[in-house]
């Protein structure tokens, strides 16, 4: 172990950990839980400026070999999440004015940040329980009412099932190849042999499980409804980041053959296909982002079908593009004295009238997510089903597409809502608060270099 | 100034008036109507240069300007104009100072958002006419869905949101089949020739076999064919028009229907041409449908607005015949026609607007003897009646005259015959099918009992009238001089005329029975 190369290439990691400390201290000892908001955002934006630099300077290391290395691309995934969570901080301020959400925030970021680095299954392990762990907490957090504790345990449990699944996947892959490490896992995919065979489903299955793919998806919409809003958009986002990043890491570039590739279409596609339409039965923002979200996720593991580098670019490219317009909507909903009726579609009606900048911005992340060009949406659905045709699986391409058809309806009806039903009698959402906004126009301005500079961000990955 | 410098100018224009009225301060309707005709003049201005320097002798791109964009997917950022363009690009800018002023008394509500919207579809009409990259098409064409859902959706009548849902659905499923279409012909491009490329120049080159053409053609023609629409596809247009504001309606039918055959004569066809070859029978049958189903169905319509939307369909299939024939007269009669009818299509809805305006009706029953009442408005509605029929000296005239030429031309061709005799006999009922519908239309709404709801109504007024006038100068000069209009898009005629017609793979020749050119060599 090098000190000199632990301290730089962990740099981002270690700010994070300083950031965590910080954060437990002021909370012991000061009288002024304001500090909170400023500090958490100082230390991640310092995390993701440290590994955006990182990655510009092209710093490759492994301070853990076998364990933990460095790559400028990791460098760049682990710079896009960071940067990911400073709007989910900064318009987290009216929901959490002070107390236990930074650290939990900064913990659960801590774990992503592992996952962009990890090299064996034991790293990736670690990683997705320190992401995983804080998130369970943050379902519960602020408890506004009684069907949280049910959708936080809900969560808890099927996350359990799924980390029990990939240790079990894990374990039978250094059963079958005798190593650890993740390249194990591409053998372990070509392999005739059912142990291997068996493995590679069970590690499939759990990431299919915590990025609730259909059928194990049922926890998604519980646990998005329960929680609070910057904790539902950290889980849409931030969570399903670092899954998929943890399964891009896992797949690395090799090829999917069948009859893996099946697997990794139709799952998927039922996904699409069940997201977008039950979506549209939904009475809240919330729930209604959680099934687009089980959505995206098949689009999501549409790329896997893909391979070589432009997989993980496809993987990242689409990350982005999703997790800015995502947080744009959560961003941009104004306020609510009453929780529940925050994002309840019915309340939305007329927001022009009342919040114009806010509905245009909500209106143009529901056109992103419904992946209507030129959004950039429209920009990583495109790259990703290019991969995918040109790995050779036409049909699955064609199919995917259609599916992602069913989804635009719902997305329009928040337009409808928004801007062409009259206002609803009393929605009561609050004045737009000049923090969250400035968060929103955050997020537009990364989506208007998305849209514009694609290439911009490919060029990283 | 360079051309390639006034057409980025004529492009940009709209966004940079849309970010101006933005900037405007709320209730300032009327600082926002002057800046937003202002900046619509301005380029029409601008676009009138471009015309007048436009050579006709010069094939190909002109005034054009090339940047590299996404250099790894092989997108580049390409705008020009060429014959195919042309003439679309002058009736946009030409129809969106009027649809402006059009919109003036009847856009009380939300006027910002409202000519925000209208500069944004400008922008994205133009940027399709003009974009010389498949990527970059694709981002305008489905760009425009935007604002016209707005438009549709926030100042249209009662069943709004069900039509611009219709609207949005229907054109939607069009678009991603025809992305699962882009992405495999410019992979299969690639892979096939080394070639990363979106421009429409390369992909012309693409020699695909028979059925990858046929599934790429079926694709890029479902979502052709809703835009334009074609029958069956064209259950959306009567609803979005009748729901649409005036100004929704003009832009619709001045503008939007021309995307889809354009997308046609740009892309569709000449990109696969010997599927284009093989389905041009079944084509031209289809747009014999269309001329003569959408004229049965306008002669039975209650509905001012349904009668001219349903004409639109009629109208727009001798557009499809034209194309269809591959023939010269045929194509520049159907580039005529596009124009022809963008104009004069604009002009009836403008006067339904008008009359709505004045009456808060639709239904032709409540009208009757409105020349009495109305006499300048039933002038100039006359004279686009007699326009949109096909009147000798009109554009209307030379567009069908020249299409049922091409048709004719085909059909008695020897060798492969795009266009079945018998559809070219049925496409000129539809030319007395036109004179039925519109002439008794304007009988009954302008002649016999008087009958108008409202009264008393004032007659048009001034800013109508030049409205009026000026289309209708429009329509004159399209119908005596098309002289100077034609020449602009002969080149690209025989260009198109000679991608389609010409097999682009060996086997294709002799499937199709043309001569065999490439197995000669």
């Amino acid at each position: 172990m090098n000190f000199t190369a632990v301290s730089i290439a962990m740099a981002p990691e270690h700010l994070l950990l300083a950031g965590i400390v910080s954060l437990l201290v002021l909370e012991i000892f000061s009288d002024k839980p304001d500090a909170a908001l400023p500090l958490a955002v100082a230390f991640v934006a310092a995390a993701a400026g440290a590994a955006a630099w990182l990655g510009f300077t092209g710093y490759v290391g492994a301070p853990f070999p076998g364990q933990f290395d460095l790559t400028p691309p990791a460098s760049f995934a682990k710079a896009l999440v960071l940067a990911l969570a400073v709007p989910v901080l900064l318009f987290s301020k009216d929901d959490f004015g002070r107390g236990e959400f930074y650290p939990l925030i900064l913990s659960s970021l801590y774990g992503i940040c592992l996952l962009a680095s990890a090299e064996s299954f034991l790293t990736l392990f670690l990683g997705i329980e320190l992401m995983s762990i804080p998130v369970y907490v943050l379902v519960l957090l602020g408890f506004r009412r009684p069907e949280s504790a049910e959708a936080a345990l809900k969560y808890l449990v099927l996350s359990g099932t799924a980390s029990a699944s990939f240790l079990m996947g894990a374990s039978l892959i250094y059963g079958s190849t005798g190593s650890l490490a993740l390249e194990s896992f591409a053998l372990a995919m070509g392999s005739p042999r059912l142990l291997a065979g068996t493995a590679v489903v069970m590690v499939v299955s759990a990431f299919f499980l915590k990025a609730a793919i259909v059928p194990f998806h049922g926890w998604a919409p519980d646990a998005y409804e329960a929680a609070s809003v910057p904790s539902t958009a950290f889980m849409a986002v931030l969570v399903k980041v670092g899954v998929l990043i943890a399964a891009a890491r896992v797949f690395g570039t090799a090829h999917v053959a069948e009859p893996l590739a099946g697997l990794l279409a139709i799952l998927p596609l039922a996904s699409i296909v069940w997201g977008n339409l039950a979506a549209i039965r939904q009475a809240g923002l919330r729930r209604m982002i959680a099934y687009s979200s089980i959505a995206h996720a098949g689009y999501l593991f549409f790329a896997f079908l893909g391979d070589g580098p432009g997989r993980f670019q496809a993987v990242m490219f689409y990350l982005a593009a999703y997790g800015v317009m995502n947080l744009l909507a959560f961003a941009a909903l104004p306020s609510h004295p009453v929780d529940a009726e925050r994002d309840k579609l019915d309340n939305l009606k007329g927001l022009f009238h009342t919040h114009p900048l806010a509905a245009l911005l909500i209106g143009m992340a529901m056109l992103s997510l419904a992946g209507i060009p030129p959004f950039p949406g429209f920009i990583g659905k495109f790259l990703i089903f290019k991969n995918v045709m040109a790995a050779g699986y036409t049909t699955y391409a064609v199919l995917g597409l259609v599916g992602s058809y069913l989804g635009i309806y719902f997305y329009l009806r928040v337009i409808q809502y928004m801007f062409m039903t009259p206002q609803a009698a009393a929605s009561g959402h609050a004045p737009s608060r000049g923090i969250a906004m400035g968060a929103s126009l955050l997020c537009l301005a990364g989506s208007i270099l998305i849209a514009v500079l694609p290439g911009l961000f490919l060029a990283r990955f | 100034m360079a051309d390639g410098t006034i057409l980025s100018l004529v492009l940009y224009l709209p966004l940079a008036g849309m970010l101006a009225i933005a900037a405007l301060p709320a209730g300032r309707g009327g600082a926002v109507r002057a800046l937003t005709l202002a900046v619509m003049v301005v380029q029409f201005l601008l676009s009138l240069v471009l015309y007048a320097n436009f050579d006709p002798a010069v094939p190909g791109l002109q005034a054009a300007t090339r940047v590299p964009w996404i250099p790894a997917w092989g997108v580049n950022y390409i705008i020009g104009l060429d014959g195919y363009n042309i003439l679309l690009v002058v009736l946009t800018t030409f129809l969106g100072p009027l649809v402006t002023a059009g919109a003036f008394s009847a856009i009380t509500k939300e006027v910002k958002l409202f000519y925000a919207m209208v500069f944004l579809i400008q922008f994205a009409m133009l940027g399709t006419f003009v974009a010389q990259d498949l990527f970059l098409f694709y981002l305008f064409w489905e760009a425009m869905l935007i604002p016209m859902f707005l438009i549709i959706g926030i100042w249209g009548g009662e069943r709004r949101i069900y039509a611009t849902i219709k609207f949005f659905l229907y054109t939607a499923f069009g678009s991603i089949l025809m992305l699962a279409a882009v992405i495999y012909l410019v992979w299969s491009l690639w892979s096939t020739t080394g070639v990363n490329s979106f421009a429409f120049a390369d992909l012309y080159k693409a020699r695909l076999p028979l059925e990858a053409q046929q599934w790429l053609l079926a694709a890029f023609a479902l979502s052709f064919a809703i835009k334009v629409p074609m029958v069956p596809f064209h259950t959306w247009l009567p609803d979005a028009h009748v729901e649409a504001p005036t100004a929704g309606s003009v832009i619709l039918a001045g503008v939007l229907l021309k995307m889809g055959t354009y997308g046609f004569m740009k892309l569709g066809f000449p990109l696969f041409p010997d599927a284009t070859r093989m389905a041009a029978p079944l084509l031209a049958w289809l747009s014999v449908l269309s001329i003569v189903y959408g004229a049965c169905l306008a002669l039975v319509q209650t509905d001012i607005k349904k009668i001219i939307a349903y004409s639109s369909i009629s109208h727009l299939g001798y557009v499809m015949l034209g194309l269809v024939s591959l023939d010269l007269l045929g194509i520049q009669g159907a580039i005529v026609q596009m124009v022809s009818h963008g104009l004069v299509a604009a002009g009836l809805f403008l006067m339904v607007g008008m009359i709505y305006e004045r009456c808060h009706t639709r239904e032709l029953a409540a009208y009757g003897g409105l020349a009495k009442v109305l006499p300048v408005y039933s002038v100039f509605f006359l004279i686009l009646t007699l326009a949109s029929v096909g009147l000798p000296t009109t554009s209307g005239f030379t567009g069908e005259f020249l299409v049922l030429m091409g048709a004719f031309n085909a059909a008695w061709k020897p060798g492969a015959v795009t266009i079945p005799l018998g559809a070219a006999v049925l496409a000129v009922t539809g030319v007395v099918l036109g004179a039925l519908y519109m002439l008794w239309f304007a009988q009954r709404f302008l002649f016999g009992a008087e009958r108008v709801p409202h009264a008393p109504v004032a007659d048009l007024g001034l800013r109508e009238k030049s409205i009026l006038a000026i289309l209708l100068a429009a329509v004159f000069w399209l119908g005596l001089f098309p002289d100077s209009a034609m020449k602009r898009t002969e080149l690209a005629a025989r260009e198109y005329q000679e991608l389609v017609a010409s097999p682009r793979i060996p086997a294709a020749a002799r499937l199709t029975g043309t001569p065999q050119v490439e197995a000669a060599k």
